[in-house]
């Protein structure tokens, strides 16, 4: 009987070991608690990649269309024969350097759109601070180019963010859309297109927002933005409970009014 | 003196009471192992009791004894299993209390009513159990025998209350309420609208399957281990179909599983998109290569462990040739699901795979191929119960031709069904390619039902080939008993730690955060040794259960000579 017990416990050992082995073999990523993130004067451009692909990867939700290749390009590899974007950064647009790019592609992100891809990407400089955006422009510039970004590029205002290298979402608040009432700038923000078609731009994942006001009153959008889950379009079913419950906590009352009457207004 | 002065010193104080630290081993690894042990326990006396109740009734309403006694022998292990269960929980809220004040203080806050209906329902459930076991010979006919089975399904009702109202605590913490926030007064929270939150009621439907699942595993480990102990025959035929019966109820319990798990993960997804992300395609994401693999492992050794039982069924060679060729399938399906996809990728990762994706197993990443793969294995290993099931008899109904080949037509059936809209998946939009997984699994569903109805009709007068020779099993078929039983409970440790860990750094997701020292989730690395841990610490002293119980146990177990002389009884 002890030979029999040996095996069982041999066999048990075994098959945890397999398992705990197998685990520890694949990539280790560890979700880290959000710290303050403070770009000094001296600031060296390996920082700054460094705090750059924290946000990229965690609380700047690149990934999540980046990422993949499918939504948007994939920044990280090649593209046509281009390389990844710190090598075809610079040859975006004429008389644009990589650096200036970037910034435009973050702060502006319909003034140029890549062929192929529709205009979806949200105003990244409404929703991370100046240290951040200009850390993930130094991380993407690292991406086959050449690091320029420095602490002068910097504003000075805005010393210290949060980052969260494991993911989580973006704060919200104030600082949402820059506190602007401009409906567009709050659909856009508020990356609205990512999913909804809006005169013409956008994906058609979910309900096409061009006639809204022609099938929701003012109320009825209110309360669709504030609580998806109250109502869902004909049809839509099977993707209720897709649409963020975040952005009634995220834009203001005057931003929320001002996103009602201009969806209401789409008739 | 500022508000935000005030704030800060408010912070600090709490601060200072937060935690406490446990020695050598810390306090988040202390809270680990106990709540991990614990619930293992505590899936273990909820399990068991739910077929113990379920094969007394087969015993009573169908006549055969043998039922009834495996019943008895099944709530004979809870008994000591009971005690395990509640010295462990004590163990967690010691050392929540102490290692976690100010987070316990905020949650029996809000549900201390319901921890008192907790502990005493827990009272009158143990009470309810001795009733249970220790009536059992006594209230053994008639009217009597009706009320002691009454006992169990009352058995049955307190441990699933009680695991209701502990779900509700650790569903609170992972999806709040949104009117809750950090600055809600706990006191103002009421317990009903804390309860039902977003998660509550699909961990409770999903755990009330998998206590099913890892009651069959750990009974079917523990009759594998008295087969292998056996000294006699009987004896060895006994625990040869109790291996047998809890290996069939957790795999069946298994199949149904997934279904229950994708109600939670789009209800995860429902309550907050981000932290589905989390879990689906952020640092969670090589997790489900693992839960792949492990499910792989199941599906395998199960089926494995049926093809071996074939070979004590007279009858059952004439399908033994097939065998392989299901094997081949598993193995496919199990490449497949596992295949990595949505993957956190570094720059130099990315460039070896030259994109995003590998090129090649990109498109068997996506969850066409996967639905696909899993759908086909389920189906498999349906057809591997069919074929056990059928093996040692011959139909004699005038269309048992007929009606096999409508079975046959039926599989063929839903595997294409499963086939076109898995690759028909390729070619449309990702709103439409959602819905096809419904279809596919509404495919293979229906399948086995309409094939089971059809089997039990066409088993009717059925010719017997000889009976099945229980007993007459190598001993490796239960050595993967007890592979079953390791993975299952490594997988339910692994999906406890992707339910917590998508949690992140808070104790009461974007409510209270954690501020603690292990406010960090770990990686998969450390997790997978703690979750080692936790199962051999469980497995060890379910031994050591078992063993006691077995000491304390007088065998009533005859020689074979005795057995044909009339004592045909097997078991206690």
């Amino acid at each position: 009987m002890w030979a029999t017990n040996a095996k069982i416990v041999g066999i048990v050992l075994g098959t945890l070991a397999l398992y705990t082995l197998i685990a520890n073999k694949i990539p280790q990523v560890q979700s880290e608690v959000p710290q303050a993130l403070t770009l000094g004067a001296n600031v060296t451009p390996e920082q700054l990649v460094a705090a750059g692909e924290k946000v990229y990867t965690g609380i700047g939700g690149c990934t999540t269309c980046h990422g993949l290749g499918e939504r948007a390009p994939n920044l990280l590899t090649d593209e046509k024969g281009q390389g990844p974007i710190g090598a075809r950064c610079g040859k975006r647009e004429p008389g644009k350097s990589c650096k200036q790019y970037l910034y435009e592609s973050l702060d502006n992100p319909t003034a140029f759109v890549v062929s192929g891809y529709q205009p979806i990407m949200p105003v990244m400089t409404k929703q991370l601070t100046p240290a951040q955006v200009w850390a993930v422009i130094a991380f993407l510039e690292e991406q086959g180019g050449t690091v320029d970004v420095t602490a002068s590029d910097i504003p000075a205002t805005s010393p210290t963010s949060q980052t969260s290298p494991g993911g989580g979402g973006a704060g919200g608040g104030a600082a949402f859309a820059g506190g602007s009432r401009d409906p567009k700038a709050i659909v856009q923000a508020a990356g609205c297109l990512a999913c909804h078609k809006l005169d013409g731009q956008g994906q058609v994942i979910a309900p096409d927002l061009t006639h809204v006001g022609s099938r929701r009153d003012a109320e009825s959008i209110r309360k669709k933005i504030l609580d998806p889950a109250s109502s869902v379009t004909k049809g839509y079913e099977k993707l209720a409970g897709i649409m963020p419950k975040s952005f009634g906590t995220m834009m203001n009352a005057a931003q929320l009014e001002a996103l009602v009457e201009y969806l209401a207004a789409h008739k | 003196m500022t508000d935000s002065a005030l704030l800060l010193l408010q912070a600090a104080a709490d601060s200072t009471r937060a935690y406490g630290e446990f020695p050598v081993i810390g306090a988040r690894a202390y809270v680990w192992i106990t709540a991990e042990v614990h619930l293992m326990f505590a899936a273990f006396v909820l399990g068991v009791p739910m077929f113990a109740v379920v094969t007394e009734a087969i015993g009573i309403f169908g006549g055969d004894e043998r039922y009834d006694r495996l019943s008895k022998e099944f709530t004979r292990l809870l008994l000591v299993a009971y005690s395990a269960t509640a010295i462990w929980g004590a163990m967690l809220v010691f050392g929540l209390s102490t290692l976690y004040p100010r987070f316990w203080a905020y949650l029996t806050t809000i549900f201390a009513p319901s921890m008192w209906l907790y502990a005493a329902l827990f009272f009158i459930e143990s009470f309810t159990l001795y009733l249970y076991y220790y009536g059992w010979d006594r209230w053994k006919k008639g009217k009597a025998k009706l009320g002691h089975w009454t006992l169990g399904i009352l058995l049955n009702v307190w441990g699933t209350i009680v695991m209701f109202i502990a779900n509700s605590w650790l569903t609170y913490m992972m999806s709040p309420p949104r009117d809750i926030t950090p600055t809600t007064d706990p006191t103002t929270i009421k317990l009903w609208h804390a309860i039902a939150n977003a998660t509550w009621m699909p961990i409770n439907v999903h755990r009330v399957i998998a206590n099913v699942v890892f009651g069959g595993a750990i009974v079917g480990a523990y009759a594998s281990y008295r087969f292998l102990a056996a000294r006699t025959d009987e004896e060895r035929a006994h625990y040869d179909w109790m291996g047998y019966v809890g290996n069939f109820i957790a795999m069946s319990a298994l199949i149904v599983l997934p279904f229950a798990g994708y109600w939670l993960g789009r209800e995860i997804y429902q309550y907050d998109q981000s932290m589905g992300i989390t879990m689906m395609g952020g640092f969670m994401s090589w997790l489900w290569v693992i839960q792949a693999f492990l499910i792989a492992v199941l599906f395998l050794t199960g089926n494995y462990y049926l093809w071996i039982g074939m070979g004590r069924i007279p009858g059952a060679e004439r399908f033994r040739p097939y065998t392989k060729y299901l094997l081949i399938v598993l193995v496919l399906g199990a490449i497949v699901w596992g295949t990595p996809h949505t993957m956190i990728a570094d720059s130099k990762e990315l460039a070896a795979m030259g994109g995003s994706h590998h090129p090649f197993l990109g498109a068997l990443g996506v969850m066409s191929a996967k639905n696909t793969a899993v759908n086909l294995m389920i189906l498999t290993t349906f057809l591997s119960f069919l074929l056990y099931r059928r093996a040692n008899t011959r139909p004699v109904v005038p269309w048992a031709r007929t009606g096999t080949i409508i079975q046959g037509a039926m599989f063929a059936v839903a595997a294409a069904v499963v086939l076109f809209y898995g690759i028909r998946g390729y070619f449309v939009e990702a709103i439409v390619r959602i819905g096809f997984s419904v279809y596919q699994v509404l495919a293979v569903l229906s399948c086995i039902v309409f094939v089971t109805v059809i089997d039990i009709l066409m088993a009717r007068g059925a010719q017997s080939l000889g009976a099945i020779r229980w007993g007459n099993m190598p001993p490796r078929s239960q050595y993967a008993l007890f592979i079953l039983a390791v993975t299952f409970t490594w997988l339910m440790g692994l999906m406890g730690f992707a339910r917590s860990g998508i949690r992140q750094y808070w104790h009461v997701w974007q409510v209270m955060q954690d501020t603690s020292q292990y406010a960090a989730t770990p990686a998969l690395g450390y997790a997978s040794k703690m979750i080692s841990l936790c199962v051999l610490i469980f497995l060890a002293l379910v031994a050591f259960v078992f063993w006691l119980g077995g000491l304390a146990e007088k065998s009533t177990f005859v020689a074979s000579g005795e057995a044909e002389k009339g004592a045909r009884h097997v078991g206690h």
